[in-house]
This record gives C-alpha cells, structure tokens and sequence, in this order.
C-alpha cells in the first residue's frame, strides 16, 4: 500500500522526533502516501500508515479528517485553494469563487470533465496582506482579479 | 504535598498544592457542574462547563483545569460565574437535539440535569442544527451521536483505560463528529464503561434500549461473579427483573470500571433456555412436580441408594466454580455429615495429583505499584478483565512485564519480552531461571537443577525478576491441564521466594476461592472429582454443572454420570441435555443475582450480596434446597434462617494453598499439548445465555490455534475441524501446543 520510496520519505521525518514518538510524522506521512496516490486517501491508506508509524487507525483518520489538504474524494491533477477568510471575503473573495465556478463549469468540491482542476474554499492562508488570494500546488498568487484569475487558470495544463 | 489553604465561597479549605480545583469542591461537597471532566480520565477541559470565578483572574477559570495555590479565592456561585455558565449552556445546546422524550439517557442525563439548573428557558438559535448520521458500532453499545457534546470522555476512556484508542474526533468545526474507524465497531471488553462515562445519550447501552426509564427502577448493589474480582456493581430492576447493570465505585476492587461481562451477562436472566420448575424422572419420562415432592424424591433416592446401605462413601457432590460462598459450604456440609468426603469444584483437572498450588499475596490496588511483572500461562485482558486494568496501570507507570505463553495474545500494554514456549518446555524453563537466581545468590543448586544449561532468554526474564524491587509473578488458566503443573507451581514458588517477589494465582476463576475456602474438595478419604467418576458412584449430588463446559472430558464424565445404577440430583439454573440424560432429579437454583451470598475475590475479600431480584417462577436459591434438603436427611446442624446465618458459620481464616512438595519434573517432552480455554463469555452459564455478549466479536471466538508444523503432524488444515473446534493456522503459537478457545460444548477429551 506504502511503496518503498514513500517508506523511505516517512522514515526521514520519523527519525527527526524522539524515539518512541513516530506517530508524530503522521501529517508528513500523509501528505507523502497522498501524493502518490492521486492526490487522496482512502481508508486503507490511512489504516496502512496507521499501522507504519504503529498507531491506532481512528488517531491517523483524526489528523486525516481535520487538515484540508488531505482529500477523501478524487481530486483534479491541480486544486486551486481559495481563501474565503475574512480579509478575502472583504476584498471579494466570495465573487471570484463564482467566477471560478462559472469559468470552469463547476462548482466548488467538483472535478472538471478533463480531470484537470477542481476549487476547494480554504481557511485563511496568512497570505491577509494580499487579499483575495488562492493557492495552486505549492505556489500563492495574490491580488487577485477575474483578468488575472483569466490568465493563470488558462495557463494551467 | 503539603497541605495549603484556599478559600471557596468564603469558607476555608485545606487541600493539596497542585490539585485541581474541581477535585477541591468535589471534596467539599460543593456543586460545580462539568461535562469533560472524569477523575479517572486525563483532563481536556473543552467544554468549559465548569468555569469559577478565582480572584485576580481577569476572567472565569475552568475548576477542571486550574491548580490550587495558597491564598487563592474562589467563587463558585455569584453572578460572573452563574452568567459564565448560562453563557456556556446555550453554546452547548445550540447543537443539541431537544429530544429528551425519546433519548434513553433522559432522567439520568447530566446535560438535562445541568441545563434545567443553568439553562435559558428560551432558545436564541434559529440556525440548522446539525444532524449526525449513526453507525452501528456493535451489539452493546446504541448510538445517537447528534446528541454528543464532544466532550471526548469516551475518546480518553479508549486510549487511557480501556487500552485502545477505538472513538477518536474526525472532522473539525462544525462537523467534529465521534466515532470509531470507519464503524468497524468497537471491540474493547471494556467498552461498557463507555456508556457510563458518556454524559448525555449518544452512548447507551444497547441491550436496554427503550427498555425504561431510570426512575422506575430499583436499584440494588450486587457483586459480579463472573471472574476473581467480584466487581461492585449496581443492577437495576423492575418488576422482578434484572434490567440493566452499571458499574458502582470500589476504588480497591474495580475502581469505577466493570468488564463487558459483568454489565451484559444479566440478559441470560431472562432466557428461554431457564430450568423453572422441578421434575423427577419416572420411568424414563420428566416429570414436573412440586417442590415437596421433588426433594421427597432426591431424599429416598439418596436414603435408599447409599445411606441406609451403609454406603454414604459411594455419594459424591460435584459444583461449578460460581457457586457461592454459603452454597459451597452447604453441600460440603451435607456430604461431610452423612459421611462421604467425596467433594469437589475443580472439574476442568485432568489430573487431580498435579494440580497448580500457589498462594496470591498482593492486593488488586497493589499491582498498579509493582516495577516488574512476570506473567505465565495467561491472558489477561480476557480472562480477568479488571486484574489486566490494574496491570495496565503498572505498566504506563513504568513497570516492565515479561510474558512466558503459549501463544501471542492482544495485549493492551508495551511488553519488555513475550517468549512463547511449547508447554512442554515451560518447567524447564523456569527451572533455568531458578537456576540463575540462586546461582546470583550462591545459593546451594538442588539436584534437580544441577545439569541445567540457562538460555539467553532465561538469563533476561531471571536477570529483571532479580533487578526489580517489587515484582509479581502472575500464574493463569492455561497451565491447570500442563503435564508439569505442580513442578510450574513450585518453581514460581521457589523464584518468588529467592526474588522476593509476591505471586499472584489466577489459574482457577469465578468463585473458586470460596471453594477452597469451604473446603470444596475431597477430605482424606474422599474422592477428587475424576476418581469419582472414574470408580463410578451410586449417588450424585451436582451443583450448577453443565458437562459440556465444565468437565475437561464431558463424554467419559456424562457416561459415568448415566450409569444405570447412579442416582443423580441435578440442581441448575440452566436446562441442559445432557443433565436431562443423567439426572433422576432436576433442581431449578436461582442464578447470578437471584440470591443473597457471597463471593471471594483474588486478594480473599468476602463480599457479601442480596438478591437484587427474586427468582422467577418456581425457581428457589440453592442455600435453601440445601438446608431443606438436609432437614430432611434429619441431619443437624442446618437451621438456618437466611444466608448469612451460613456465612457467619464459615470460618474465614483465609486458605493456604500449600504449595506441593513433589519431585520436580522439569522433563521436556515432545508430545502435543492441547489447552482448552472457554472462551471469555462463555465461561458460565449465565454469560453464554446473554446474547448480546455472544454477538459480540469475543463472544464468538471459536478457535483451535496451532502452528503449521503442527498442523501437520495432526493432520489437519486451516479450518478443518480439530475435536470439532474449527482449526486456525497461526505461526504465533508454540510448537506442539494446540490452543483452543471456544464458546460451544466441548465433545469428546480436550
Ligand atoms: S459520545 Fe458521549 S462521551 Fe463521547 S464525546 Fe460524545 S458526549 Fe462525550
Ligand atoms: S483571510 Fe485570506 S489569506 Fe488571510
Ligand atoms: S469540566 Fe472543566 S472544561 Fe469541561
């Protein structure tokens, strides 16, 4: 379920705790075996890292189920993370997330028919100073307008 | 800690530094209202029910979470803290359903009783409320988890006592839901208890559903038979009937815990399958009869059979190991007065002359304060649920525990080592740890020993056991049928003496230290229970026996029990088939609280019990047939008005279990060893008639373990039936050794 390079990855950060305290790389843990399955976790997937980092399966799935960048339904192969916090929403947020729906097709939470993006609404990203903002992959783009929001989903490929 | 002053509401209190305040009030008698907190739970302090008003603190403090310092004032009750805690009551009511009328927790639910004190009569909140959709998480506990509060009482319950983390919080926000893994259930013996700490009705207890409300009920202190704890308990009644059993608190015996079994056997009570009236055999054919006529019949058959013959050593008396104290002691009593010694409990022995003697001389509060515990032949957690608990305790606290079993089992506690040896083999493995031990003393080596060569693992397990200032040796079930009991008996003996060590013996359950303390077994001319069998009797006197469970061989003790010549009085609680073949008489007894009596635990504490409910029908408690039984064999001495006329008779100078002085034989030898375990709910007749318990994952465990090497010689494969037990192949268990766990009746020898 885990591959070997995912294990070796999990390893890495279990070796930056005290031993005895692996189930503390259970984020990073997540994080690595999600991307190597498509972008989201399934049941087995978190039992499986469970069971890796030697912890209860409900303890795993209580990490898995309270951070937003873990997914549980298929995802698109980019996610655009849109702030909708309160400097965001001041400053428009709630329309560009119309937009965006409007622009793709779909709405928020679903994939477009080509499997390329999907939009999720996110928690302040502590980007406030560049309000609206929205994050792709590892990267934020700030200021956000529908002409810049233009140019950047149509680059996305 | 040194005691300091603080003031509450304006009195003066002493208390410890570093308590929390809630701990303080309690104390004190004084009412702080709380949901998340358990003083037998870590403290979370989410719900911030309990919030006070400490002077200096610019705002309310939760008592839950607020360490005591001298000097400190507190308030509990004036208008910051009364409007603190309205304030925290709607927030909490917000999501709350208003379903109290149909919740089962309702007159016994502490957000009901909280919120008619502290609540706002009108709700502000106009918004959805949220709604959780239930999983079924088993056959004992119902859930309605838009009722949770979240204060994750349950969740502590499971990673903290119950020794696995089985509800955990998923979600956040708003939708913070509780819940197991993916309703793969929950599968704790301990689980109940989370019904008991769960304040309001998401968590209750499913057997009772619906059933009533708490108000109608009675509600009767009683002591749980079921292992060697004697949990307290609370049973509650209506109309007669057992309805419910929740957990009452004994800090040195269960503290505010109970095992599954003790709260969900009750439902047997009510069973189909109960003997209700008394019935003679005539002929061939059952007959119900009254009472008179009933014991008019076993009193001639017992005359005319052996005492008028001269021949009352031809009578035996047979009991199951729940028996209470008085019962026990009453049939000994009977038999001993008209002449026979041939008595005894211990029917699951397949050899009588080797059996394992071995005193237990620490308290159940003492194993939670050992550094080092050493267990043989056991598993804990099934077998004596609330002996585990406090071996758990030990263990968080820093005690390391080696095992030396048959096979691995499911701990719920970090184990220093788990050495799984052949039967065979375990005396002469413990004979190498003595070795070692007395070696590291000088001590002279006996002749038994001199040849021993010591393994590494002998050298780790003698090594620690010598280390530790304060160890246990623990002895369990599974060494009671070993080719080498006694010598294992003696060795632990022998270890703990030179290590200092204390012993612990729970190799025999239920109520056996009252069979022992009776002097349940055979006197100098008396007849164990397989030489009664074995020569074949002329009368039998079989208290609650049920072959198939209790007999370590069932067909060869119901094929002596049917002989043609031998009178049989069957007094049980349960029918059964095959003691409607054997028997000439069949008693109806009352079961688990029907009866007052009493029941001696691991550390020899007499708990003493009433009935909680009186027997259904026809059916009467043993004590009293015994005593009219007697009366009417006109033997004296049996004038006894109530039970505890009986127990005050008992003279309770404690039993030695002197330990035996037979050559050691410490021999290992290479033939399969089989170890038949009842599997933890059906280890009475009561728990395999409760059927909440029997759906249960552990109610169902019906398995012959063995390894493949062993398989093979035996020829069997996985899942192929060995002695009718379904086989499992698990490399986990030792060489030659088939361990069997099973809730059905047992056919043919084990
Ligand atoms: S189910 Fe009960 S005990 Fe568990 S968190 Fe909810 S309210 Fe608390
Ligand atoms: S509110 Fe959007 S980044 Fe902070
Ligand atoms: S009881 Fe103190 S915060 Fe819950």
């Amino acid at each position: 379920m885990i591959s070997n390079q995912a294990k070796k990855q999990i390893d890495v950060w279990v070796a930056k705790y005290p031993i005895g305290r692996q189930s503390s790389a259970v984020m990073e843990a997540l994080k690595i075996v999600q991307a190597e399955n498509e972008n989201r976790l399934s049941a087995d997937i978190i039992q499986a890292v469970a069971d890796y980092l030697d912890m209860p399966s409900i303890a795993a799935q209580e990490v898995a189920t309270f951070y937003e960048n873990y997914n549980h339904k298929s995802v698109g192969k980019h996610t655009i993370r849109i702030c909708h916090n309160i400097s965001c929403m001041l400053n428009g947020a709630d329309d560009l997330v119309k937009y965006l729906e409007k622009k793709l097709g779909v709405k928020t939470g679903k994939v477009t028919k080509n499997g390329l993006v999907n939009v999720k609404k996110v928690e302040c990203l502590g980007a406030c100073v560049g309000a609206p903002m929205f994050q792709i992959g590892e990267q934020y783009y700030e200021n956000l307008t529908k002409q810049k929001i233009d140019e950047i989903v149509d680059n996305l490929k | 800690m040194a005691d300091i002053e603080i003031e509450i509401d304006g009195n003066l209190v002493s208390a410890k530094a570093g308590e929390m305040l809630i701990a303080v009030t309690d104390r004190e008698g004084i009412s702080v209202p709380r949901f998340c907190y358990h003083k037998k739970l870590s403290v979370a302090a989410n719900c911030r029910m309990c919030l006070v008003d400490v002077e200096g603190a610019p705002k309310p403090q939760p008592a839950c979470s607020t360490p005591i310092n001298e000097g400190m004032k507190v308030h509990t009750n004036n208008e910051k803290v009364k409007a603190s805690q309205k304030a925290v009551m709607e927030f909490l009511l917000i999501n709350h359903p208003l379903d109290c009328p149909i919740c089962d927790q309702g007159g016994e639910c502490e957000l009901q009783d909280v919120a008619m004190d502290y609540g706002s009569d009108v709700s502000r909140f106009s918004e959805g409320k949220r709604v959780v959709v239930d999983g079924d998480i088993g056959p004992l506990i119902q859930t309605d988890m838009t009722r949770c509060i979240h204060c994750t009482r349950c969740v502590r319950f499971g990673a903290e006592i119950g020794g696995i983390m089985e509800m955990g919080g998923t979600g956040r926000g708003e939708d913070l839901k509780i819940e197991p893994f993916l309703a793969e259930g929950i599968q704790s013996e301990l689980s109940g208890n989370m019904i008991d700490v769960c304040p309001v009705g998401a968590l209750t207890s499913k057997p009772f559903r619906y059933e009533l409300r708490t108000w109608q009920m009675n509600s009767v202190s009683n002591i749980a038979r079921h292992d060697l704890t004697g949990s307290n308990i609370v049973t509650q009644t209506y109309k007669g009937r057992v309805k419910r059993i929740v957990a009452k608190d004994n800090d040195s015996v269960n503290e505010t815990w109970i095992s599954d079994r003790d709260r969900f056997s009750y439902e047997g009570l009510a069973h189909e399958n109960r003997l209700l009236s008394p019935q003679i055999k005539v002929k061939g054919e059952w007959r119900e009869v009254s009472w008179d006529e009933a014991l008019e019949f076993a009193m001639r058959g017992l005359t005319d059979k052996v005492l008028n013959t001269g021949e009352a050593n031809k009578l035996g008396a047979l009991a199951s190991n729940t028996a209470t104290l008085e019962e026990f002691h009453l049939l000994q009593k009977l038999l001993r007065e008209v002449g026979s010694e041939n008595i005894d409990y211990r029917l699951n022995i397949k050899d009588l002359e080797n059996t394992v003697t071995l005193e237990s001389n620490i308290k159940l509060a003492g194993l939670e304060g050992v550094d080092h515990v050493l267990i043989i032949g056991s598993n804990p957690r099934l077998e004596q649920p609330m002996i585990n608990h406090r071996l758990r305790k030990a263990s968080l606290s820093g005690a390391s525990i080696d095992v030396i079993n048959v096979m691995a089992f499911d701990f719920n506690y970090q184990l220093n080592s788990e050495n799984i040896v052949t039967p065979n083999q375990i005396a002469f493995m413990l004979a190498e740890v003595l070795k070692l031990i007395l070696q590291a003393s000088n001590a002279e080596i006996p002749e038994a020993l001199s040849k021993i060569e010591a393994s590494d693992t002998a050298k780790q397990l003698a090594d620690r056991l010598l280390d530790a200032d304060n160890s246990v040796i623990i002895l369990g079930e599974h060494m009671v049928n070993n080719p080498q009991a006694s010598s294992i008996a003696q060795l632990i003996n022998e270890i703990a003496q030179q290590t200092n060590s204390t012993t612990l013996n729970i190799s025999a359950t239920a109520n056996s230290m009252a069979g022992d303390l009776t002097e349940f077994v055979p006197g100098k001319k008396g007849l164990d229970a397989n030489a009664m069998l074995a020569t074949g009797l002329k009368a039998y006197i079989l208290l609650d026996v049920y072959p198939h469970f209790d007999f370590h061989h069932p067909a060869q003790a119901i094929k002596a029990l049917s002989k043609k010549d031998a009178f049989v009085i069957s007094m049980n609680s349960f029918k059964d088939e095959a003691v409607a073949q054997y028997s000439d008489v069949m008693l109806p007894i009352a079961s688990f609280y029907e009866t007052s009596g009493s029941h001696i635990n691991i550390e020899g504490k007499v708990q003493s019990f009433c009935a909680s409910v009186s027997a259904p029908s026809d059916v009467k408690p043993a004590w009293k047939v015994l005593k009219v039984l007697a009366d009417l064999l006109q033997l004296p001495g049996f004038h006894f008005a109530n039970s505890m006329q009986v127990t005050s008779e008992i003279s309770n100078q404690g039993h030695k279990q002197n330990v035996s002085n037979k050559k050691l034989d410490i021999k290992v030898k290479r033939s399969v060893n089989v170890i038949w375990q009842k599997s933890p709910y059906a280890v009475d007749a009561l728990s395999r008639h409760a059927s909440a318990l029997q759906a249960t994952k552990i109610g169902q465990m019906h398995s012959a373990s063995m390894n493949k090497a062993t398989a093979k010689k035996l020829e069997v494969a996985e899942n192929d039936n060995y002695l009718g037990v379904p086989v499992s192949i698990r490399e986990s268990v030792a060489n030659n050794c088939v361990f069997v766990n099973t809730n059905k009746p047992i056919r043919g020898e084990l």
